[in-house]
């Protein structure tokens, strides 16, 4: 660990920044006119080529979003978002749809490999399919055939509505339903892409999926939507990295990801989030609204949550499960990391339907500089949910006399067979055990790096083996500068 | 004085899970004033009734002072009586002194304590009308109050917010006993305010039919060096619903701040419900804080060790649910309260079928 | 190596060293002797560096060097190893993985290459070995769960790893039965070299029967007030602190 820190630390030392994601690519855009409106659906929705029914279930989200109201309950401040200055459409020119990689801009692989994802299959990470997300567009595709070959549908959403309208109709907005909430609303009136998946029944997807969103474009929201469909008794693990470049300006990113999960199935699914956090000052950073949920439909099925979250001046972020499926499991598993002016308020909902479901709950805050770090999760127990059960445990974990850390966990349990547990706690990072380390010659900031490592431990175990190097390194980056 | 007079609804964060909107309906709590009579009065403890012209300096000092939440800011706009004592400096009062809260409509009390003084407060609510009662307490340093609320199962809606300051080395221990209403809501509202002080709530909520009781706690360690504990345990059977939501904020700056909550709840119903939202605000970095909970149903392995020594099914139920309760029954530290409350637990536990 | 100098220190405002002298030299073992509140631990605290322990007087040379102006982990890097009497437990954080990083940062603290994780690996499993200490302890989190003589013990196996120039043994004896003491001495008696000093701090004789020290000081109040042979534990234990400090004022 120690020694990666160190590699790490080199590394960023020698980018001479701290967020080694924060460079640009210069390449021509084309974006929709600036603003919100029927006309900026419409203009998305026509980019796309879609169907009729598309526009009009888009349409039908927008006019729901007029209505609605922002939503203030979160533990964030930030100033009133102008929706109308904003580019809701930003994709690189000249980028109709690559049968092969050998037709994608250089520009744009180089930007990838930049970021330490090489698109080239021959360099790809073995076992790794990777949909490349930039901005507004999916800009390629990996391992597709391979795929297609176990019958695995990975694709970018825009051809999914495409060439599956079907399997999109089908669970589009059925786990995230258009009027869910104010952005999820926003999301559904101008997502651009994203990534689908589909795992038929029995197959075990051959390999990890995963999908890297870059916001590059200035002055641009990014919304994506993905969905990932597990059909029975299947199983697939998929990831996804979010970066974007150092900017003054705060951008918007509200996601939406819906996972269904049928009989005996299992979807897996991490997150590294590292969007642009900001300077040490507070300025820029992007805002980061997401609705993420998982359907536990069939019996016996699972989904699984890990999140390192460690990027955005501001988190909204709450994936849940809905255990309705007869002995469904749900788990959450989470690092969020505040620094500076961050804040963070995340946690998950673990809503029990059906009997015998199972959740686990294991979230480690970290709040360092002036930042604020919220945990806010729900478990609740339906009349029907018969011998329910659910395991929180909730660390936080402070760093600096500036910063906050708070709990708000709500438990409701209507069923008298369920057992719910919950324990948190919060203290600062002990200077028994620096010292200790001190004493044994580890310095400072990799002393904290390698407590903070510790007391993430059981979260970072979920990660897939390549994401929990990078993972590992991330805590220690994005805490540098929080101690003495 | 303008106050927004709205009744909350379950919209309100505070009151998402005591809808007193809608518990109350259209004719909501009215204007009229209920009553508080405090009994026996030792020597040297002033009284003042608050309906009386020529407000003394110290209840002009503190009346209205502490007051938090909304519910309460209702009634201090349309109380017109109500009761003040003053608990002189250093003076030491061993037996209890009883406030018993009678009558419908809105009520205020004010209890101040003086340095050094020391007092038991045993607090009583008539069940049978709605009620919106605010009481202030102010703990002055090295005062010591030990604080003893029961109150009985009710039809109607019934509402109290406690706010307490204490000063430094002040000490205060309150044990509140709810047995549900039509809406039933105790709201403590504490602020640990000089180096030392300490407050320790504990409580205990029986229920049964279609009883509701929402225990609301916050505690807010202005200062450091600051300790509070909380323990409440709830029984639930019937229909009933039992609310916990228990908030500790730590200022920044409040360092070797220390506390400690934990709620349970055991559902015996199978209509039953237990809601409880422990929280944590923390703004300071030396601290030490934690919060438990857990909800379920009696422990199978504990009810099988107890029949296979032989004790029938309906008593070992019992027996653990006695259990249950306990810890957070011993820490009433007058006997004879403790025994008043054990009581009041014993006859609500038989209501519950178990 | 190390020659203290009428050293003053204060811990939340309150001196608990008052003009403390003290000589060691390479190749010897000295034993600090006191009783509870005498200031034993801040000697040790002080030494290695640690936060709010202000020197308000006097100096701290070793090997000619002000040891106050370096920072805890130079102390380290230079040889200053503090067995420390409680142990911290590290959670999440591997024993194995944990020794890596300080053998290896402390030698980068030199100028010196790292050791590669199987090298390491190597060495440690041979040191454990002798200490009775499992592979699965190496495994486990640092110190968590580990039995107060397990946690010793892992002091000792770092001692021997890091091989430091200056040991510092704060109540190592403290928590052991007599077979672990027995272990814990041997795995220090066999780390008593010419090039290296050791400064044995404890409460209790019992522990320098296993480790016999070159000299003795009796540490009371904040200074050194009886100094001897190792015959001088004999005589602490015969007749009690209080009697010697008597003697001595």
């Amino acid at each position: 660990m120690s020694s990666a820190a160190l590699e790490t630390k080199e590394t960023v030392a020698g980018l001479g920044e701290k967020y080694k994601y924060g460079f640009v690519t210069d390449i021509e855009m084309e974006r929709a006119p600036k603003g919100l409106s029927e006309d900026t659906v419409r203009y998305i929705s026509a980019k796309k080529g879609e169907q009729e029914w598309m526009l009009e279930w888009r349409l039908a989200a927008f006019r729901r979003w007029l209505s609605m109201k922002e939503p203030n309950w979160a533990r964030v401040r930030y100033p009133a978002i102008d929706y109308q200055n904003a580019y809701y459409y930003a994709a690189p020119k000249n980028t109709p749809l690559k049968q092969s990689l050998d037709e994608v801009d250089p520009k744009l692989l180089e930007t990838y490999k930049k970021l330490g994802i090489p698109l080239h299959e021959q360099m790809a990470l073995a076992g790794v399919a990777v949909d490349a997300v930039f901005d507004s567009v999916s800009v390629a595709t990996t391992f597709k055939e391979k795929l297609n070959e176990a019958g695995v549908i990975f694709c970018p959403m825009s051809e999914a509505i495409r060439d599956y309208p079907e399997l999109v109709k089908k669970y589009l907005g059925s786990v995230v339903p258009v009027t869910d909430n104010f952005f999820a609303t926003l999301n559904s009136a101008v997502f651009s892409d994203g990534t689908f998946v589909y795992v038929p029944k029995g197959v075990r997807c051959p390999m990890e999926l995963s999908t890297y969103f870059r916001i590059n474009a200035s002055e641009t929201g990014q919304f994506e939507r993905t969905i990932i469909v597990a059909d029975e008794g299947s199983y697939v693990s998929y990831l996804e990295g979010c970066t974007a470049p150092k900017r003054d300006e705060n951008q918007l990113h509200a996601a939406v990801v819906e996972l269904v999960a049928l009989d005996n199935a299992e979807i897996k699914y991490s997150t590294v989030q590292n969007w642009y956090p900001g300077d040490e000052n507070g300025l820029g950073g992007i805002y980061n609204f997401v609705t993420k949920r998982g359907d536990c439909r069939g019996v016996r099925s699972k989904i699984s949550w890990t999140q390192v979250e460690t990027g955005s001046a501001i988190t909204w972020k709450y994936p849940s499960c809905i255990l309705r499926g007869d002995e469904s499991v749900g788990e959450f598993y989470s690092i969020a990391i505040a620094n500076n002016f961050q804040q963070a308020d995340t946690g998950t909902k673990m809503i029990h339907l059906g009997k015998n479901t199972r959740s686990r709950i294991i979230a480690k805050g970290i709040s360092a500089g002036k930042a604020q770090n919220t945990y806010r999760g729900l478990v609740s127990v339906y009349g029907k949910a018969e011998n329910a059960r659910n395991f929180t445990q909730c660390d936080s974990l402070l760093i600096g006399r500036d910063c906050g850390a708070h709990t708000v966990p709500y438990i409701e349990s209507r069923n008298p067979s369920a057992r719910i547990e919950h324990e948190a706690t919060t203290s600062k990072i002990a200077e028994d055990q620096l010292f200790y380390c001190l004493q044994r010659g580890i310095a400072q900031e990799e002393a904290v790096a390698l407590i903070v490592n510790g007391f993430c431990k059981e979260v970072l175990q979920q990660l897939p083996m390549e994401f929990a190097v990078e993972a590992q390194k991330l805590v220690g980056i994005s805490l540098e500068g929080s101690v003495g | 004085m303008t106050v927004a007079l709205a009744l909350p609804t379950r919209r309100v964060e505070e009151w998402k899970y005591s809808d007193l909107a809608r518990a109350l309906g259209d004719v909501g709590f009215g204007d009229d004033s209920a009553e508080v009579l405090a009994g026996p009065v030792p020597a040297g403890v002033e009284v003042f009734a608050l309906d009386e012209p020529n407000r003394p300096d110290w209840v002009k000092a503190h009346y209205g002072k502490l007051s938090a939440n909304v519910v309460s800011a209702i009634s201090l706009a349309k109380a017109r009586g109500g009761i003040a004592l003053r608990i002189p400096k250093g003076k030491i009062i061993e037996d209890p002194v009883t406030l018993d809260f009678a009558g419908k409509g809105h009520v205020r009390a004010l209890l101040v304590l003086e340095e050094g003084a020391a007092l038991t407060l045993f607090e009583r609510c008539d069940a049978a009308e709605t009620r919106n009662a605010g009481l202030e307490i102010v703990v002055a340093p090295n005062a010591r109050l030990d604080h003893v609320r029961i109150s009985p199962v009710s039809g109607v809606v019934q509402v109290e917010e406690v706010s307490i300051t204490l000063a430094r080395d002040a000490f205060y221990h309150g044990h509140f006993a709810n047995f549900g209403a039509r809406l039933s809501r105790i709201e403590l509202a504490i602020t640990l305010d000089g180096e030392g002080a300490e407050a320790h709530l504990s409580g205990v909520s029986v229920l049964s039919g279609d009883a509701h009781a929402d225990v609301t706690t916050h505690v807010t360690h202005a200062v450091g060096r600051t300790l509070s504990t909380q323990l409440f345990k709830k029984v639930v059977g019937g229909n009933g619903q039992a609310v916990y939501q228990g908030k500790v904020t730590v200022a920044h700056g409040a360092d070797g701040a220390d506390s400690r909550q934990t709620a349970k709840a055991l559902l015996l119903g199978m209509r039953a419900e237990a809601d409880l939202k422990p929280e944590l605000e923390i703004f300071a970095d030396d601290v030490k804080c934690a919060h438990g909970a857990a909800v379920g149903d009696l422990d199978s392995d504990s009810l099988f060790y107890l029949r296979a020594r032989g004790i029938p099914e309906k008593e070992a139920r019992h027996l653990l649910i006695h259990a249950f309760l306990e810890d957070a029954l011993t820490d009433v530290t007058n006997a004879d309260l403790r025994e008043q409350v054990r009581g009041a637990v014993s006859t609500a536990l038989d209501q519950v079928a178990t | 190596m190390l020659d203290i100098k009428n050293l003053h220190v204060t811990v939340a405002g309150k001196e608990i060293l008052r003009g403390l002298n003290l000589r060691v030299d390479a190749g010897q073992v000295h034993a600090i002797m006191g009783p509870n509140g005498s200031g034993k631990s801040t000697l040790s605290y002080v030494l290695a560096g640690r936060a709010g322990y202000e020197i308000t007087e006097g100096s701290m040379t070793y090997n000619g060097e002000n040891l106050a102006a370096l920072p805890p982990e130079q102390r380290a890097a230079k040889g200053v190893f503090l067995a420390m009497q409680y142990p911290v437990e590290i959670p999440g954080v591997t024993t194995m993985m944990f020794l890596k990083s300080a053998l290896n940062a402390q030698r980068r603290g030199r100028g010196e290459s790292e050791m590669d994780a199987i090298g390491i690996l190597k060495t440690v499993r041979k040191k454990a070995a002798a200490l009775n200490i499992s592979e699965d302890m190496l495994k486990r989190a640092l110190n968590v769960g580990f039995s107060g003589g397990e946690k010793k013990r892992l002091e000792i196996l770092q001692m021997s790893l890091f091989e430091p120039k200056l040991a510092i043994l704060d109540e190592t004896d403290s928590g052991l039965d007599i077979d672990a003491l027995r272990l814990v001495a041997e795995g220090v008696n066999s780390l008593r070299a010419p090039e290296r000093a050791m400064l044995v701090i404890t409460h209790y004789q019992r522990l320098l029967d296993y480790i016999v020290p070159d000299r003795i000081h009796v540490l009371a109040n904040g200074r050194i007030v009886a100094e001897g042979g190792k015959e001088l534990a004999l005589e602490l234990e015969a007749k009690g602190y209080e009697q010697i400090v008597k003697d001595a004022a």
